[in-house]
């Protein structure tokens, strides 16, 4: 512990502190040539063969969000975003289990999808015209409607948001929904101290005991977590969602930038299974259906030769609906009235019942 | 060396010395240069770019407990960061030299049940993972305090809640320029009488009260400053509000946790390293202490820990590193210090590799900091050989 | 402050079991002198007891009669191994088993090479033996594992590891005493035995591996990969050569100068930017592997540095005179004598990389910990506060694992004399 040592651990590290800030001024004037050459250097490859090549489909995924993306106890994925992911492996490799979830964390996984780690993300992953620009990620048809919305003690006396003038709200963070609190109670002057966890777990425990007086995110995780209410705690009842949404959150599947013929791929899986409902189509009378006298239904379900270029199967509406069922099965089994999250379908209705959710032509 | 023939160049220990290393240079050179391409080409390609002007973006987010707002760069938002880091350093390492203390020299005492309470607590704390002990002090103990509506106030001075601790706490009136000049004087004032009375010790032998002499210095000189500035501080008294406390200072209940796991955890280390230094105090100072009949109290204040310090100080250093170092596990009980607002900003579209290459700098400036001041105290004592 | 102090203790600094012989002594003296000696004493006696018991009180009742476990028992092999295939287990079993047979024979012939080196006065005896006290822990945690478990299969499969263990330990006393110094390498040939039991011939790579299972590979893999770097920056640390040095010193204290954290958000953001465009990046496991390998050797680095400038002048002095060259230096005097005294600082870096390895799951990649915080959010245990029960299953798991380590580990120190000098 003499003196050279304490020489050495000043001087050195120091040095490398100064070549480091030597390669701060040396980077700068990359820039520019290195945003032109952006779009050139895309050429990473096709992703649907690598993905047949590779037999399994790399899923990126969320293990941590009942009815969205959670791990059960026999060690299952299971969830909304997980049928999807297992819908794509279905179109694409024909076996609804080959696909390798990859569990990301909200800062990972548009560094996981940039690096080529996964094939794509599904993981409750709102659409924003920045993560499209700047995160070189394709957002593709929505499966998932959803707005933010904020839980409040059913005996505190907020109605709206501007009563909660001064208070503390929880929120997780590396969110959309964080970024919303704070501009949207920012453009209408409401005063309040953000709470932003890593962990919904811990936030939990934080609001159970009074630690913030409301609690943000997209209303479908609140609701989840209302109906979830542990009965010594007042059970769902304690709990009251404001009527505002005060975002929109748009969640669906997202790709690289630059491979078009994945995202079509991608694409039009989710579109089968809106498809496929609005048809009637389920995973029990698929089998029927396909001699359905309807053309546009045999057309759907791989008859009459037709092959729309995708890259697909002609028949790969049929796996995917066999694998997962259309997308009120996929919606009623992970979060529907009947289960643990109890939502109820809202703007996640087919626009044919008034809601947002609309198939382009199959033809 | 001018006389004798020189060997051939590859047979010549230093052409050969001089060789190797600008060849071990040369690789290592090269392994930086290949993953450094790399990275440019990488993100180039993916358009994220390699410069730090992020740091100049508006940040967007907030950050509780903090006049942050999210107009405010990322810059601003780190060096928030960095000044929640420094505060659970400091007062961490503070506590957790005492608490190290008190239960090291409770791992030796005479009494058996503290003995071996001591120990078990030793054997407890470091052997867990300190991420579960600070999730633990969290989950379990500050958020189970009193809600606000139900707070404990006391003498109008304290609240406790679970919204946090709130403490009386200075605030400023007026303006503070006389005030800190004066005070400056003070302290110089105050240097000035320690460095006279020690020297005098040092010469007549006469008993320095040096403490007793700079504190009553800096006291005069704190209140001359105080009111030679006309006042320019005034008392700021915790009040109960609705929603939570206002006026006062306020600590969060996550940084109570991290505060205090980090304390705990840590003073279980240094538990062992100041047992370990009283036990290699050579056995014949405790001798001479008792033979010159001080109390049990005198012989460790003045024989034992004198010199056990200067045996601790090295690694007493290291579990301040530690200390520092594992602050960053804020990011597990929402408090905004430096690696976790640094993973909010990555969350936020701050590039990952720019913002972790300040977050290391963050830290080795931190270190570097604590290196600093942990040598000039040992090199102090080993110059003076004093305590 | 417990009174007054025993600054004459006759025990060897490290580990209070070895305290003087106990004398018999009636027990109102015994209690006497250690509890009530003096009036502040007595309180601190009272003060203490009436806390202790509280506390036990708490723990207790939490374990026994508020504590539900349901979501540990359900949970278990998640816990343990993650999704490792059903059809697969074998291996992790037998893995088990060579572990338990390589280790036994490892430890006996090493305790039989002591009781030679005890017979012959070139050791001394440890003061007191502790004896099967010494595994009570780690009994205490498979029994609450196997109660979790509650299937008779594993309960004997695992009285079958234990059963091998407890042969290999008494066969090896049988190896002569002049092979048994290759037991450590047995022991390592053994660890490494397992580990292809367990991913080679079409079984489950490492990369896979989550929950405890990814605990121990992180630790054990990080450690045994991070140990020769660390050596040879250790050694680039004392060169002679100023270029070799000065990077060595760099990297050494630009790693301990930044938070584990850190390197891991380094390793799991970063390091995919680092490879050639179109290879691909590592998995999560091989990248976390990365980051703990890169902060683990420097810290290996400085024990290792330790143990080399505590080597004796007169040794390096020696090894010139009989001119040896700086290699075999190095090989034959300086690394035996310097790995040979860090043997303890080297189990307790292992110690506080096996805590640390806990980091991995603020990052996103499930080991125990993360597992425990994941099984929160199943739809039968959501909202529900069960995290308790998952830290406390969580810290009891890691407690065990490290106290049984830095236990032993100081044994060691007492058997090498390392705390004696």
């Amino acid at each position: 512990m003499g003196r050279p040592r304490f020489f050495a651990r000043l001087a050195l590290p120091l040095t490398f502190v100064l070549l480091l800030s030597g390669c701060i001024g040396g980077t700068e004037g990359n820039q520019q040539e290195g945003r032109a050459g952006q779009t050139g250097a895309q050429a990473q490859g096709n992703t649907l063969q690598q993905v047949k090549d590779r037999g399994t489909l790399n899923c990126g995924v969320n293990n941590a969000v009942p009815g969205f993306g959670s791990v059960t106890a026999e060690g299952e994925y299971r969830g909304f975003d997980i049928d999807f992911c297992r819908a794509v492996a279905a179109a694409v490799l024909d076996d609804p289990e080959a696909v390798e979830f990859k569990p990301l964390t909200a800062e990972q996984r548009f560094t996981a999808l940039q690096a080529g780690e996964i094939d794509v993300l599904i993981r409750n992953t709102t659409w924003t015209a920045s993560r499209d620009g700047q995160e070189g990620a394709t957002f593709l048809t929505t499966t998932f409607y959803d707005g933010q919305g904020m839980m409040v003690r059913a005996d505190s006396s907020y109605q709206e948001l501007e009563d909660m003038d001064g208070t503390t709200i929880c929120v997780l963070s590396g969110t959309t929904t964080e970024l919303n609190l704070a501009s949207v109670f920012r453009a209408r002057g409401i005063d309040h101290q953000p709470r932003t966890y890593e962990d919904n777990e811990t936030l939990q425990q934080a609001f159970i005991q009074e630690r913030c007086d409301g609690w943000t995110s997209d209303k479908s995780q609140l609701a989840g977590v209302r109906s979830n209410w542990p009965d010594n705690q007042g059970g769902p009842e304690a709990l009251r969602i404001l009527d505002e949404t005060f975002s929109k959150e748009p969640l669906g599947p997202v790709v690289r930038d630059g491979d078009s013929q994945w995202a079509q791929v991608v694409d039009w899986v989710v579109i089968a299974t809106i498809q496929a409902e609005e048809f009637g189509i389920t995973s029990e009378n698929v089998d029927q259906m396909q001699d359905s006298d309807n053309p546009e239904i045999a057309r759907f379900l791989g008859g009459e030769d037709f092959d729309a270029g995708l890259g697909l199967p002609n028949d790969f509406a049929v796996k995917v609906i066999e694998a997962v069922g259309n997308y009120g099965e996929i919606y009623n089994r992970n979060v529907g009235p009947d289960t643990t999250l109890g939502l109820e379908r809202g703007m996640n209705r087919l626009w044919t019942e008034g809601g947002l959710h609309y198939a382009p032509p199959y033809r | 060396m001018t006389s004798r023939q020189r060997p051939p160049l590859w047979r010549d220990v230093r052409a050969l010395r001089v060789a190797f290393q600008i060849v071990f240079l040369a690789v290592v050179a090269a392994t930086i240069g290949y993953f450094y391409t790399n990275l440019l080409t990488n993100l180039n390609r993916l358009g994220i770019g390699t410069s730090f002007s992020y740091l100049d973006q508006s940040a967007g987010f907030a950050i509780s407990g903090s006049d942050f707002s999210p107009s405010e760069s990322f810059l601003a938002a780190t060096l928030v960061g960095v000044q929640n880091t420094a505060t659970v350093a400091v007062l961490g390492i503070a506590l957790a030299t005492v608490l190290g203390i008190v239960v090291g020299i409770a791992r030796l005492s005479s009494n058996w049940l503290v003995r071996r309470a001591a120990a078990g607590y030793v054997e407890a704390l470091r052997n867990i993972p300190v991420l579960v002990i600070i999730l633990f002090w969290y989950l379990a103990v500050f958020l189970q305090l009193p809600p606000i509506d139900q707070a404990v106030e006391w003498a109008g001075a304290l609240v406790l809640s679970n919204r946090g601790l709130a403490l009386p706490w200075v605030e400023r009136t007026g303006g503070l320029a006389v005030f800190l000049g004066c005070l400056a004087v003070g302290v110089l004032a105050a240097v000035a009488s320690w460095v006279w009375r020690t020297r005098r010790n040092e010469r007549t032998g006469a008993p320095s009260h040096r403490v007793r002499w700079a504190g009553i210095v800096l006291l005069g000189a704190l209140l001359v400053a105080f009111f030679a500035g006309g006042r320019p501080l005034g008392l700021s008294l915790p009040e109960r509000g609705e929603l939570g406390t206002e006026q006062g200072l306020l600590l969060s209940p996550e940084y109570g946790a991290l505060l205090i796991g980090l304390v705990v955890y840590t003073a279980s280390h240094i538990a062992e390293i100041v047992r370990g230094s009283i036990l290699a105090v050579p056995k014949g100072q405790t001798e001479a202490a008792n033979a010159l009949a001080l109390s049990g109290f005198q012989r460790l204040r003045y024989v034992v820990l004198p010199q056990a310090f200067r045996i601790m100080i090295p690694p007493l250093a290291n579990q301040y590193l530690n200390l520092t170092k594992n602050s960053s596990l804020g990011v597990a009980v929402a408090f905004p210090e430096v690696t976790r607002i640094t993973r909010i900003a990555v969350g936020q579209q701050a590039p990952a590799p720019q913002a972790i290459v300040i977050l290391m700098l963050v830290y080795l400036g931190f270190s570097l900091a604590i290196s600093l001041v942990t040598n000039l105290v040992n090199w102090r004592l080993r110059r003076t050989g004093g305590a | 402050m417990g009174g007054s102090v025993r600054t004459d203790a006759q025990e060897p600094m490290p580990g209070d079991e070895a305290g003087p012989p106990i004398r018999h002594v009636g027990l109102r003296r015994w209690l006497r002198e250690n509890l009530f000696s003096t009036w502040y004493n007595t309180a601190l006696t009272v003060v203490f007891a009436a806390f202790l018991g509280w506390l036990l009180y708490q723990l207790g009742h939490f374990v026994f009669v508020a504590g539900r476990w349901e979501i540990i028992e359900r949970n278990l092999k998640l816990l343990l191994v993650y999704r490792f295939p059903q059809e697969d287990l074998w291996r992790l079993w037998a893995a088990l088993f060579v572990v338990a047979a390589t280790v036994g024979v490892a430890a006996g012939a090493a305790a039989r090479v002591r009781a030679v080196e005890i017979a012959e006065g070139r050791a001394r005896p440890l003061a007191r033996r502790v004896g099967l006290r010494r595994a009570a822990p780690l009994v205490l945690l498979v029994a609450v594992l196997l109660w979790l478990a509650g299937s008779v299969t594993t309960t004997l499969l695992a009285a079958g590891v234990a059963a091998v263990g407890v042969g290999g330990r008494y066969a090896g006393t049988l190896v002569p005493t002049r092979r048994a110094k290759w037991t450590g390498l047995l022991a390592f040939v053994g660890l490494l035995a397992a580990f292809v039991v367990v991913t080679g011939f079409g079984g489950q790579p490492w990369q896979e591996w989550r929950g405890f299972l990814l605990t121990l590979l992180l630790a054990v893999g990080g450690s045994v990969i991070a140990f020769p770097l660390g050596v040879l920056l250790a050694l680039g640390r004392r060169s002679s050569l100023p270029a070799v040095r000065a990077v060595c010193v760099t990297y050494i204290e630009l790693i301990r100068g930044v938070p584990l954290i850190t390197v891991l958000f380094m390793a799991f953001l970063v390091i995919g930017f680092f490879m050639p465009p179109g290879v691909p990046t590592p998995s999560l496991a091989t990248r976390a592997l990365i980051g703990i390998v890169l902060f683990t050797a420097a810290y290996i680095a400085e024990i290792v540095r330790g143990g080399i400038q505590a080597i004796p002048k007169g040794q390096f002095e020696a090894a010139a005179a009989l001119g040896l060259s700086v290699v075999k230096t190095t090989l034959l005097i300086v690394l035996p004598q310097a790995l040979r005294a860090v043997i303890p600082a080297l189990v307790g870096q292992f110690i506080s990389l096996f805590k640390d390895t806990s980091l991995v799951s603020i990052i996103g990649l499930i080991e125990i910990l993360g597992v425990g915080l994941a099984a929160t959010k199943q739809s039968d245990f959501v909202a529900q506060g069960l995290i308790f029960e998952v830290l406390v299953f969580v810290a009891f798991v890691y407690w065990v694992a490290c106290y049984t380590m830095s236990r032993e580990s100081q044994r060691l120190e007492q058997r090498l004399g390392v705390g004696e000098r």
